[in-house]
C-alpha cells in the first residue's frame, strides 16, 4: 500500500522507531569495523562536524601497528591526483573542461585524532600516496601507533573531522538546501591479501571497505527530511530548532545519509523472502508523475534479485530522488539507499528512471553484499551488475523494449550495453585497476559495456538458466565477503561443469575484438561445362553449394552457421574458429540461399551484427527505410533553413 | 536617401484587354474573401510552383539521401540483420550500424551541403514567386527566372539585415535561457524554471515571427514596387507592418498553427497507424508532411501579397480608371509549356 507523507522525518512515529530500534542480530558477515559517528550539518555554510569513533578488530591474524584511512572528500581539490585525472580525460559524465569552480571544491580535515589507550596522534597523521606518489593529494592518511594491536585484539580511534561539501559532485555535496552527504568520515583501508589496501580516490575509481556495524547521529534543522544507510532509531528535538536522528545498521560497508526541507516521503513495502523490505522514497519537488515508475522498478528489481540470486537480507531501501540541479548525486549507490534521477519530462516508454533506478539497486547486491574491490576489479561490481541490469530490465520490461519504446522506436538495455562496449572495444582489459583505463570513455565501454556483453555471450555458452544459478552460487558464497575475478570464474567453472579458461582468457584478461562474418556464398552447377550449357531447373540441376566464412577478429569462439537452401532445406555447421577462415562445400540439387553465424544472436561480443550474414536475393527494405528517413529529414532541414530567405 | 522606384524592366508591356479582365475578375472576386482564404485560393491557382519547388526540395534531399543509400546498400541488403529495422526502429542498432559505416561523415556533410544549396535556391525564386502571387498568373520561364534573378541580389540584402535584426532576437533568447537557469539555481521543483524557459520561448518565437512578418512584407512590397532602393522598402514595412499589426499577424499565426497541427497530425498517423514495414506508406507520408509544411509558407506568402495589394495599393480604383492608366503589367499573351 502507498502511503504519502507530506512532511516530516523518515519513519517518524513511535511504531516506525519501535520497528526500527532493533538488536544486533546474529552476524551475516564477518564485523571487522565499528563507527560511532555524531555529526551536525551546517545548512548555511554547507558544512558537517563530526566526531567518530571506531573500533577496529584486528583479524589479520598478525600485529598491526599502522592504519591507513581515506578521507575521499579531498579528492575535491585542485591539485589532487582525482582533479589531476579529471583534467586530463574527465570523470562520469563531467569532461576535462568542465567548470570545476571554488563551490565545486570539498575537503575534510581531521581536527583531532586519539587511540584509546595510546594517545593523541593529531600530530603524527602522514598523508601518503600509495598509488601515485602525488605530495599534493590528501585522500589517503596513515597513522602509526606507538604499540602494535595485537591480532584478535580491537583497537579504538577517536576522531574529530570537518566537512566542507562541494556542491554536488560525483554523486556528493549539496545543491541549495538539499544534501547528500557520502564519503564523508574518515574510513580505514582493508587488510586484504596480507597487505593494507587503501587506494587513493581517482577520477575513475569507486570504492573498497569492511564490513561492520554503523552507529550515526546527525543533527539537522527540525523541518528536514532526512534519509540514510540503515534503520531510523531514534528522533529527538533539540531546543535550537534542530533535531538530532539516530541510525543503527549492520552488516554494511558504509554509510550516507541525504537531508532536505522540500523531501517528500512516499512509503510503500515489499514482501521479499527474508522478510518485508520497506521502500522509502524521498521524492523532490516536480517529479511526483514519476513515483509509480519508481516504485514499480524497484519491487520489480526486489522480487527478480530475490528470485534469481538469493534474498535481500535488510529491512529496507532508500530511494533519493535528487532535486532539480542535484542530479550529479544520482546514479549512486550506498549500502540500503540509492540516489535514482529523473526529469519532469520523462516519457513512459524511455525507461531512464527505471534503468538507474534498477542499476543501483543491483548493487545492493554486487557490491554492498558481495563486496569486491572496485578499486581494482571494477567489473566485478559495475559490469556483473550491468548483467543483471539488462536480465531484470528484460524481464520486467520486454525483450527488445526493455530500454525504449517510444514514437515506433525499441530498444533493449542490453542492446545499449553491447553499443557502450562497442564504443571503444579494445582499449583496456576487463582486468585492469579502474585508473588505469586510458580514460572514462574507455572506463565505461569496458566495466560496464562489455562486462555485460561478455557475460550475455556467456549464457549462450552455457545456457541462460546455468548462467544464473552459477551467479546464484556466487551471490550466497560470496555474500558478505570480498571475493576476486577468481572466485568468480571457478564458481561459473563449477556450475557449469565447464573449463571456460579459453572464454575467460581471452574476455576477460584480452583486448581481443570478436568479428566473424559470412564472405561469400555461391551455387554453381556441377556440370557448368555442358555445352549448350544447361538450363538450370529447380530440383534437378545438382549445385555445388559453397559458403565462405571468416574470422575478422582476434578473439576465437566456436559459432554455429546455419546454411539455407531454396529446396527448404538448412544444415547447422559448428565451427571451432581456429582458423582464419573456413569454406562449407555441399553437392546439393538446390541453391544455397543464404547463411548465418551465430543464427542464435547469443555471440553477443561480436562486434558486427551486419556481416554475420548474407542472402543470395538482396532484400532492400531497410536500406530503403533508413534512407527514406533521412531524406525526409534533410528535406525538412532545408525547409526549416529556407523559412530565412 | 532611398531611390525613387525603378522603371519596369523591359519585357514589360501593356496588358491586353482580356487579359486585363482577367486580372480584374480575380481581384474583385478576391476582395470576397479574406486574404487568408484568398490565399490559399492563390496558392492551389499557382500549385504549379509548389510543386517545382518541393520538387527542387525532394531532388536535392534524394541527392543527400543517395550518398547515404550507397553506405547502407553493401551492408543491409544481404545481411539477415537488416530485419532490426523493417519491423521496427532501433536507434542503437543503427548506432551500431554507422559505427561500422565507413565514412559517414560524408553523409553528414553532403546533407549540410545540399540544405544550403536549396536555401540559396529559395532565396533565388523568392523573386519570382512573388512575382507570380502578384500578377496571380502563369509566368513564362524566362518571366519567372528574370524576376528571380531580378530581385536576387536585393533579397540577399534584405536577409543580411534580417540576421542582423535577429541578433537582438538571439540575445533575448539567451537571457530567457539565463533566466530559468537563475531560477533553477534557486529553487528544488524544475516547474518554474520549465515556465520561464516556456514563456522566453514563447516570446522568442513570437518576434521571429514578428521579424520574418516585418521581412515578408519588405520582399513584397520591393516586387511590387518593383523597390531598389531596400533599406527604404524596410523602412516602408516596417511601418505598414506596426501600423497593421494585428490583423497581418493573425492571418500570419493562424497559417503557421495550421502548419503545425497539420505536421503533428501526420506524424501522429505516422507513428500510430503506419505500420513499420509499410514503407510505401510512411514515403508518401513523409513527402505529404514535407508538401504541407512548404505548401503553409507559401500560403503565408500568397497571403501577404493579396493583403498588400488590398490594402496598399489602391487597386480597384486604378482599376476603374481608363485602360491607359492602368500600369504597365508584365503580361504574356500566352504562356509557355514550362511555366511555373
Amino acid at each position: 500500500m502507498l502511503v504519502l507523507v507530506l512532511a516530516g522525518t523518515v519513519g517518524a512515529g513511535a511504531a516506525a522507531q519501535k520497528e526500527a530500534q532493533r538488536e544486533t542480530t546474529q552476524a551475516l558477515s564477518t564485523r571487522v569495523v565499528a563507527y560511532q559517528i555524531e555529526a551536525r550539518l551546517d545548512p548555511v555554510k554547507k558544512t558537517v562536524d563530526a566526531t567518530e569513533t571506531l573500533t577496529y578488530h584486528n583479524l589479520t591474524g598478525r600485529p598491526l601497528d599502522t592504519f591507513p584511512f581515506h578521507l575521499y572528500l579531498n579528492a575535491f581539490q585542485p591539485t589532487s591526483t582525482f582533479m589531476r585525472e579529471v583534467r586530463l580525460y574527465g570523470t562520469r559524465g563531467t569532461g576535462p573542461e568542465s567548470a570545476w569552480d571554488a563551490k565545486h571544491f570539498g575537503a575534510i580535515e581531521v581536527k583531532s585524532f586519539q587511540v584509546e589507550g595510546q594517545g593523541d596522534f593529531t600530530k603524527h597523521l602522514e598523508f601518503t600516496q600509495p598509488d601515485d606518489h602525488n605530495p599534493e593529494d590528501h585522500t589517503v592518511f596513515q597513522v602509526k601507533l606507538a604499540k602494535p594491536v595485537a591480532p584478535g585484539a580491537d583497537v579504538v580511534f577517536k576522531i574529530a573531522f570537518h566537512d566542507q561539501l562541494p556542491e554536488v559532485v560525483e554523486r556528493t555535496g549539496y545543491k541549495r538546501n538539499f544534501f547528500m552527504v557520502a564519503q564523508w568520515f574518515p574510513k580505514v583501508g582493508v587488510w586484504w591479501h596480507d597487505a593494507w589496501n587503501c587506494h587513493q580516490f581517482r577520477a575513475l575509481s569507486e570504492f573498497f571497505a569492511d564490513f561492520g556495524t554503523f552507529d550515526v547521529q546527525a543533527t539537522v534543522p527540525e523541518n528536514y527530511v532526512v534519509g540514510s544507510t540503515g534503520d531510523l532509531v531514534s528522533t529527538v528535538s533539540n531546543r535550537d530548532h534542530t533535531k538530532t536522528i539516530t541510525w543503527h545498521a549492520e552488516d554494511i560497508h558504509d554509510f550516507a545519509w541525504t537531508a532536505s526541507p522540500d523531501y517528500r516521503l512516499i512509503e510503500d513495502a515489499w514482501p521479499g523472502s527474508a522478510g518485508t523490505v520497506h521502500i522509502h522514497l524521498l521524492l523532490s519537488p516536480g517529479h511526483e508523475s514519476s513515483v509509480r515508475r519508481y516504485l514499480e522498478v524497484i519491487k520489480g528489481t526486489l522480487d527478480r534479485f530475490d528470485k534469481w540470486y538469493g534474498p535481500y537480507p535488510y529491512d529496507r531501501i532508500t530511494l533519493v530522488d535528487p532535486p532539480q540541479g542535484g542530479l550529479a548525486a544520482g546514479g549512486m549507490e550506498y549500502p540500503t539507499l540509492i540516489t535514482c534521477g529523473t526529469t519532469w519530462w520523462m516519457p513512459e516508454g524511455l525507461r531512464g528512471i527505471e534503468l538507474v533506478t534498477e542499476h543501483e539497486f543491483g548493487h545492493q547486491y554486487w557490491y554492498g553484499m558481495v563486496a569486491t574491490n572496485e578499486f581494482e576489479e571494477a567489473w566485478m561490481d559495475e559490469g556483473i551488475n550491468s548483467y543483471t541490469e539488462a536480465k531484470v530490465m528484460e524481464s520486467l520490461y520486454g525483450k527488445g523494449t526493455s530500454m525504449l519504446n517510444l514514437w515506433g522506436m525499441q530498444a533493449d538495455d542490453a542492446d545499449m550495453l553491447r553499443m557502450e562496449y562497442l564504443s571503444r572495444p579494445d582499449t583496456d582489459p576487463l582486468s585492469r585497476f579502474a585508473w588505469q583505463f586510458m580514460n572514462s570513455d574507455a572506463y565505461a565501454a569496458v566495466s560496464y559495456g562489455k562486462t555485460a556483453t561478455m557475460l550475455l555471450t556467456l549464457e549462450g555458452i552455457i545456457g541462460e538458466d546455468t548462467l544464473r544459478r552459477a551467479m546464484h552460487t556466487y551471490f550466497m558464497r560470496y555474500r558478505f565477503t570480498h571475493p576476486t575475478a577468481a572466485d568468480f570464474v571457478r564458481t561459473v567453472d563449477e556450475v557449469s561443469g565447464q573449463n571456460l579458461d579459453g572464454f575467460f582468457q581471452q574476455a576477460l584478461y584480452g583486448t581481443n575484438l570478436l568479428d566473424y562474418e559470412v564472405l561469400a556464398l555461391r551455387s554453381d552447377p556441377l556440370e557448368w561445362f555442358r555445352r549448350p550449357p544447361a538450363k538450370p531447373q529447380k530440383g534437378s540441376t545438382v549445385y555445388r553449394d559453397t559458403v565462405l566464412v571468416h574470422r575478422k577478429g582476434d578473439f576465437i569462439l566456436p559459432v554455429e552457421v546455419r546454411i539455407k537452401f531454396d529446396n527448404g532445406e538448412q544444415v547447422i555447421e559448428k565451427w571451432e574458429g581456429r582458423d582464419r577462415w573456413v569454406r562449407y562445400s555441399y553437392d546439393k540439387k538446390a541453391r544455397v540461399i543464404s547463411a548465418e553465424i551465430d543464427p542464435r544472436h547469443t555471440v553477443r561480443l561480436d562486434k558486427n551484427f551486419f556481416n554475420n550474414s548474407s542472402t543470395e536475393e538482396p532484400d532492400r527494405r531497410a536500406t530503403h527505410k533508413l534512407t527514406m528517413y533521412w531524406l525526409f529529414a534533410v528535406q525538412y532541414m532545408s525547409q526549416l533553413l529556407a523559412w530565412l530567405a | 536617401m532611398g531611390a525613387a522606384p525603378a522603371a519596369r524592366p523591359p519585357f514589360a508591356r501593356p496588358a491586353s484587354r482580356s487579359a486585363l479582365r482577367h486580372v480584374i475578375d480575380l481581384k474583385v472576386s478576391s476582395v470576397e474573401k479574406s486574404p487568408l482564404v484568398a490565399g490559399l485560393g492563390l496558392v492551389w491557382r499557382r500549385q504549379s510552383v509548389l510543386w517545382w519547388i518541393f520538387l527542387v526540395n525532394l531532388v536535392l534531399a534524394g541527392m543527400g539521401a543517395a550518398v547515404l543509400m550507397g553506405q547502407l546498400s553493401p551492408m543491409l541488403d544481404q545481411s539477415l540483420e537488416s530485419h532490426v529495422f523493417v519491423r521496427s526502429f532501433n536507434p542503437i542498432a543503427f548506432s551500431a550500424l554507422m559505427l561500422e559505416a565507413q565514412g559517414f561523415s560524408s553523409v553528414g556533410t553532403a546533407a549540410a551541403c545540399l540544405v544550403f544549396v536549396f536555401f540559396v535556391f529559395v532565396l533565388f525564386v523568392e523573386g519570382g514567386l512573388l512575382e507570380v502571387y502578384r500578377l496571380d498568373r502563369r509566368l513564362t520561364k524566362g518571366e519567372f527566372f528574370q524576376a528571380s534573378g531580378r530581385f536576387f541580389w536585393r533579397f540577399v540584402r534584405l536577409l543580411i539585415l534580417m540576421l542582423i535584426v535577429l541578433i537582438p532576437v538571439g540575445i533575448i533568447n539567451n537571457l530567457s535561457t539565463r533566466a530559468s537557469q537563475a531560477v533553477d539555481e534557486r529553487v528544488p521543483s524544475p516547474v518554474p524554471g520549465i515556465w520561464v524557459r516556456l514563456i522566453g520561448l514563447l516570446v522568442v518565437l513570437f518576434l521571429m515571427q514578428a521579424v520574418r512578418l516585418w521581412f515578408d512584407m519588405a520582399q513584397v512590397r520591393a516586387v511590387a514596387e518593383n523597390e531598389r532602393a531596400i533599406r527604404r522598402a524596410l523602412a516602408r514595412a516596417f511601418k505598414i507592418t506596426l501600423g497593421n499589426f494585428g490583423s497581418l499577424y493573425w492571418m500570419y499565426l493562424r497559417i503557421s498553427v495550421a502548419a503545425w497541427l497539420m505536421m503533428a497530425v501526420l506524424l501522429w498517423v505516422w507513428v500510430r497507424v503506419v505500420r513499420p514495414e509499410w514503407i510505401g506508406v510512411s514515403f508518401l507520408l513523409t513527402q505529404l508532411m514535407a508538401l504541407s509544411w512548404l505548401g503553409t509558407r507559401l500560403w503565408q506568402r500568397a497571403s501577404e501579397t493579396i493583403w498588400y495589394r488590398r490594402k496598399q495599393l489602391p487597386v480597384l480604383k486604378e482599376l476603374e480608371s481608363p485602360p491607359a492608366s492602368v500600369p504597365a503589367l508584365e503580361l504574356e499573351p500566352e504562356a509557355v509549356d514550362f511555366s511555373i
